[in-house]
């Protein structure tokens, strides 16, 4: 007797289909590594010039269980802090005015432009000198290369302000606080945010380059110092610590755009 | 005397890094309180920097320009602009946006939910207190605007070409809605427009601006009767008025 099947839904989505881009994203990930681990059955494995993902993973293991990499880790955290926070502060205060009065604007854009474009890596030995090994000289480095997308941001962000909306404050009730709270910084806030996101990548090579220089700690230390011992398993094992970190802050961040200001999702 | 009079008006709109444009030359205005006016003109005859004059945002060079008897010298709340492109705060709820102007003032929040909840009905979006304008449509923006401009409970709603952005058939259920909205409110409304139709459609006169420098060109009185509802676009005297505004309009407009 023949059968009479209700269509009442579309026919379910196949796994494949409906994560596919997740899917072919790490597919490109694990052919890769696969890629990298493969080749040395036809190249000889020479373990002082190279490393392949199996053995970087189990050196991985290794710092994360001896509690290593975390205590490095640690040490770099400190003038990250401290230099990110100032870029913060800093930049969004100078990109504010830079944005809203337009002859600072006008002067200091070329200067700003300047530095932001310049490799201002090259700087980091001066920076030691005068700052010493400490936390202050990394801190600065890290401020130098994380201030600018703040900078330009934040002014990108005040000259994109709405004037209808500041017309709506146009009221004789309104204060000046009413239009920074409720107007400019709300506007700005995104902008800030989506800074962020290009000044924590900045950041991070601030420390890696700070430490490299002259440091007797930290994750760039450990970096330098590993390469230098031949060490390389250890080596990759701390850059791929650097890599997730700095994958999970950029990611964390698009990620609170997104659920933070969803009207300026596709803009 | 007229409720808001406007005589000799001269104004230059001074952009920030352009050249000054004499917007408004020697232009003459009366509005009754409680009417509808609209003002019909060519692109940048200045009749948004007018409305924007009223508002309070702009100072005139020369003439006088009065409100209850008293020169308009700033802003205040006696008055509400509908801006073309909403104006909406995108970080702010529907129910929010509406109360902004009543924050503003220091009003309690208390009163200010009951005030919200009843423009909100009255614009017709009940049930969309807690969305965001990004979550709405063009329409129901441009309802939120609305309310928000009523909130604070002005004499006087000027209305900067409101329908623009939205299609054809929005922009007629809008105009319908405005008419019920109005009917119920009952405030002076200054509205600019593009459209010789949705002027007639919704006002009680209808002025004729030149080119820029914006003069007044020509009022028509709109003897249409109240309340107004869409067959009466298709009737003689409808097209007649069309006709006679499309004629005086046409010589000022330049492509």
């Amino acid at each position: 007797m023949a059968q009479i099947v209700v269509k009442d839904a579309a026919p379910p989505i196949p796994f494949t289909e409906q994560y596919r881009s997740m899917l072919l994203g790490f597919l490109s990930v694990a052919l890769f590594l696969a890629a990298w681990q493969a080749v040395f059955l036809f190249v000889p494995f020479n373990p002082l010039f190279i490393s392949k993902p199996t053995l970087i993973a189990a050196s991985f293991y290794e710092l994360v269980t001896s509690g290593e990499l975390f205590r490095e880790l640690a040490v770099s955290a400190v003038p990250f802090t401290y230099g990110f926070s100032a870029a913060v502060v800093v930049g969004v205060t100078v990109g504010i005015v830079m944005g809203w009065r337009t002859r600072v604007g006008y002067a200091l854009d070329p200067l700003m432009t300047v530095f932001y474009a310049s490799p201002l890596v090259a700087l980091a030995p001066l920076v030691i000198v005068f700052f010493g090994v400490g936390v202050s000289g990394k801190a600065i480095i890290i401020f130098l290369l994380s201030v600018f997308p703040f900078i330009f941001n934040a002014q990108a962000g005040v000259r994109a302000v709405d004037w209808m909306l500041i017309f709506l404050f146009h009221d004789p009730a309104t204060t000046e606080k009413d239009l920074y709270l409720k107007v400019i910084f709300p506007s700005v806030l995104p902008y800030i945010v989506a800074g962020a996101r290009i000044a924590i990548g900045r950041g991070l090579i601030g420390v890696l380059v700070a430490e490299f220089f002259a440091a007797s700690e930290g994750i760039g230390y450990a970096i330098a110092r590993y390469g230098d011992l031949f060490a390389l398993d250890k080596m990759f094992a701390c850059i791929v610590a650097i890599m997730i970190i700095a994958v999970v802050m950029t990611e964390g961040i698009r990620w609170a755009e997104r659920s933070a200001f969803p009207w300026r999702v596709g803009q | 005397m007229a409720y808001i009079q406007g005589r000799n008006v001269n104004l230059t709109f001074r952009p920030p890094n352009r050249n000054p444009v004499k917007a408004l030359s020697n232009f003459d205005i009366d509005v009754e309180e409680g009417e509808f006016l609209s003002i019909v003109g060519p692109s940048g005859c200045g009749k948004s920097t007018f409305l924007n004059a009223i508002l309070g945002l702009l100072r005139i060079d020369s003439g006088d320009l009065l409100m209850s008897s008293k020169p308009i010298l700033g802003p205040g709340t006696d008055r509400a602009m509908v801006f073309q492109e909403f104006g909406l705060l995108p970080w702010r709820t529907v129910q929010d946006n509406v109360a902004l102007g009543l924050e503003l003032k220091g009003v309690p929040a208390e009163t200010r939910r009951n005030v919200c909840r009843g423009l909100i009905d009255m614009v017709g979006l009940t049930g969309f207190e807690g969305h965001y304008p990004h979550e709405l449509s063009g329409g129901m923006k441009q309802r939120v605007g609305l309310a928000r401009a009523l909130a604070t409970d002005p004499d006087v709603l000027l209305m900067d070409e409101p329908f623009a952005a939205l299609d054809a058939q929005t922009r007629d259920i809008m105009q319908a809605e405005l008419l019920r909205i109005w009917q119920k409110a009952r405030k002076t409304v200054l509205f600019v427009t593009h459209q010789i139709e949705e002027a007639i459609y919704l006002s009680d006169r209808v002025m004729v601006m030149t080119k820029r420098p914006g003069r007044a060109k020509r009022m028509f009185a709109i003897g249409l009767p109240r309340p107004r509802d869409y067959e009466m676009r298709v009737t003689p005297e409808f097209n007649e008025l069309k006709l006679q505004i499309w004629n005086e309009l046409k010589d000022e407009i330049t492509v």
